[in-house]
């Protein structure tokens, strides 16, 4: 009966002691850094490894630092909650970044809802993310407010466009959402629809999409889609002969698409929540950064996630402040650092930004940008006024 | 549909249908003298694009081991022109007829010397298939290659021409991609047809026993069986990676049950049958009315559940007989 007590008495001490906050801080990352998303993750971890060597370089939090732990959340769902239980439950992280994909995002996201771990969706845009718990918030501005001035940017720059075309990944759960906020923009902007096609994110050969939008005869194509597969749409539209603009979706949103669509990539349009120029003091610091590292201007997906650590660290000093991480209990600080992260107000390469009271982001600025390539391999985004 | 879409539709379903028949020969040759369907054939379809971008480019970018590794810092010398391209696609294919010759040695010569139930092999190169696919995803990651379009030199324009007031326009790839499977299929139809090594494939696809007695060596006509198949499955591999981009270490999987559906489509072991049953298919998914297109995997598996309730053996497979 003792011995009893005592194994009792040495587990409930060694829970207890499990709970603690560790330190350095453990702050989960969960993006794609496998499968065809990791054109978008990779940049991911680029951004989040540079919030972590420039806030750690000015004391972390209150003296103590912060350490990323990455999990691989690659493309799919059963991977991103694989990510999000080992980080929770191993990893014993105070809240996750991640992960890429709002479609993942759905999957995963109650996971870390039931077990109280403050959430920070980097790239996740679709409709309903923030709805999906008081624990889910994020710093991807949603699509309905970015997309539609893709649309207004290419009607500026060609004001004879009339008929549409709108291609969207059907397996994708962003995409969908995407392609509904372009149709309904194109329509408000009185544009004539005049064929929506679809695709998965897993197809390779697109000729029958491109054959039915030629024979539309449409001035604009709208594709929502990621990557891998928007970047091969884009080809095969260019090698088929199409010759009137294209907007790309977010998931088209990064330069890892110039190997892809190579020289055929010149010309697409794409909404920004970020730009390189957006002049607060943190994202001059990022830039310089990695432009310094990287020899180029940093992409909107490493901004976002940039952003997504440096809330998190931000809302931690907050707490700190008040009392000392290291005296709180685990479940009792991701709590804490959920209400304070929505409280907050901050001042992110992103420009300064809030949440509401779901989680939803509350952004300033947005912006356009349209893909110059200079050969097969190299090309860059340029902002347009 | 408008005739210029009709048209564009065809032809783009005979170039990809051609991809699929040359493809699923390979499934048929090695079902033809062993009774089994290699379902590595896949992983070899994707190692066949993967030894050719290797070739022609020589640099990893994404995340795996070989990350950073540039083979051809000057450049690849197998780069550049429409004839260097086509030595890279060869030597390829050849690598992957290699391998697929290793397949045969490791999966299914132990599983054939110790006279394991045909179910078994089958397992086994499932088995090997998985393998290869996670090797090559750790070696180069998972990510999509392209080949480079300076690759291929300055290749001519696509083919276009007018048809009313639209204008039909096909890939130069998809030309190409058709004019290599057909001289592909009429080479493999000569070597099998009219050649003595093809007569002792057949021969040894008829009856192993038989053909042993007659002093030809099974296994070595085996093992030039898989060489053939593994051949043509990375050849299709390069082709389809040319047109449409190197999908990362899965790439094959889709092909892989595609081509399945090719040759159970045209009758299993029939060699005209996989080439008909490439073509139906490719032409099926073209003609997929675009607003559907996203299910054209689905009608493809469809037509063949429609046409094998209507003929069991395929459309040029024969009626298996069973002696009493």
């Amino acid at each position: 009966m003792k011995r009893m007590a005592l194994t009792v008495t040495f587990t409930l001490l060694a829970a207890a002691q499990a709970q603690r906050v560790a330190t350095p801080v453990p702050i989960g990352v969960a993006v794609a850094q496998t499968s065809n998303t990791a054109l978008l993750g990779q940049e991911q971890v680029i951004g989040a490894r540079f919030a972590e060597k420039f806030l750690n370089a000015r004391g972390g939090i209150g003296g103590t630092p912060i350490k990323l732990v990455f999990q691989d959340a690659a493309g799919d769902e059963n991977s991103a909650i694989n990510a999000f239980q080992n980080l929770i439950t191993k990893e014993n992280v105070v809240g996750i970044v991640g992960p890429t994909l709002s479609q993942q995002a759905f999957a995963a996201d109650p996971i870390a809802e039931r077990a109280k771990v403050p959430v920070l969706g980097p790239s996740n845009t679709a409709k309903g993310i923030p709805q999906i718990g008081q624990f889910i918030a994020r710093v991807s501005a949603p699509v309905a407010v970015v997309a539609p001035n893709a649309i207004k940017q290419a009607l500026r720059l060609d004001p004879k466009i009339k008929k549409v075309a709108v291609l969207y990944a059907q397996n994708d759960a962003f995409s969908t959402s995407e392609t509904g906020t372009f149709q309904d923009t194109a329509k408000a902007q009185g544009l004539n629809v005049a064929t929506v096609q679809k695709f998965q994110t897993t197809d390779t050969d697109f000729t029958t999409q491109v054959t039915a939008v030629l024979n539309a005869g449409v001035d604009l194509v709208i594709v929502s889609g990621l990557a891998a597969d928007g970047g091969n749409l884009v080809k095969q539209l260019r090698q088929l002969g199409y010759k009137g603009s294209i907007i790309g979706g977010n998931g088209l949103n990064t330069s890892n698409i110039f190997p892809v669509c190579q020289q055929y990539c010149d010309g697409i349009i794409i909404a920004q929540a970020y730009s390189p120029a957006q002049p607060s003091a943190a994202n001059q610091v990022f830039v310089k950064e990695y432009r310094a590292q990287y020899k180029k201007d940093p992409p909107q997906f490493a901004a976002q996630a940039y952003a997504g650590v440096q809330v998190m660290v931000e809302a931690l000093k907050a707490i700190d402040r008040k009392k000392k991480l290291g005296t709180w209990n685990l479940n009792d600080l991701r709590a804490e650092l959920n209400k304070q992260i929505l409280a907050g107000k901050y001042n992110t390469p992103l420009g300064e930004l809030r949440f509401d009271k779901d989680g939803e982001i509350i952004q300033k600025d947005f912006y356009v940008a349209q893909i110059k390539m200079k050969d097969a391999k190299t090309g860059s985004f340029v902002f347009l006024k | 549909m408008e005739a210029s879409q009709l048209l564009q539709n065809l032809l783009n379903g005979l170039a990809i249908g051609s991809v699929y028949a040359i493809f699923a020969l390979g499934y048929t040759l090695v079902f033809s003298i062993l009774g089994i369907i290699n379902f590595a054939h896949g992983a070899v379809f994707t190692l066949g694009a993967y030894f050719t971008y290797t070739l022609v480019v020589g640099q990893f970018e994404n995340n795996g081991l070989l990350k950073g590794v540039n083979l051809f810092p000057q450049g690849s010398p197998l780069s550049g022109n429409p004839w260097a391209f086509a030595l890279a696609t060869l030597v390829g294919a050849v690598i992957a007829g290699f391998v697929a010759v290793l397949i045969e040695r490791l999966a299914f010569r132990p599983m054939r010397a110790r006279g394991a139930d045909p179910l078994l092999a089958l397992v086994s190169s499932l088995g090997v298939a998985l393998v290869i696919v996670n090797l090559i995803q750790l070696l180069v990651g998972a990510e999509i290659y392209n080949f480079p379009s300076d690759a291929y030199g300055e290749v001519r324009p696509a083919l276009s021409f007018q048809i009313g007031d639209r204008v039909v326009i096909v890939r130069t790839v998809q030309i190409i991609i058709f004019a290599v499977s057909l001289a592909m299929l009429a080479v493999l139809g000569y070597v099998i047809g009219r050649t003595k090594v093809g007569k002792a494939l057949r021969a040894v696809a008829e009856s192993p026993g038989t053909a042993s007695l007659l002093g030809i060596s099974v296994d070595r006509f085996i093992l030039i069986t898989f060489f053939l198949s593994g051949f043509l499955g990375g050849l299709a591999g390069t082709l389809v990676g040319t047109a449409f981009g190197v999908a990362g270490p899965y790439f094959g999987v889709t092909y892989g049950l595609k081509g399945l559906a090719v040759i159970v489509l045209g009758g299993l072991g029939s060699i005209p049958g996989a080439v008909v049953g490439g073509l139906v298919i490719g032409l099926a998914e073209a003609f997929v009315p675009a607003d559907y297109s996203a299910y054209k995997d689905a009608v493809a598996f469809a037509l063949l559940f429609v046409i094998l309730l209507v003929r069991p053996q395929g459309l040029l497979g024969r009626t298996q007989i069973q002696k009493v």
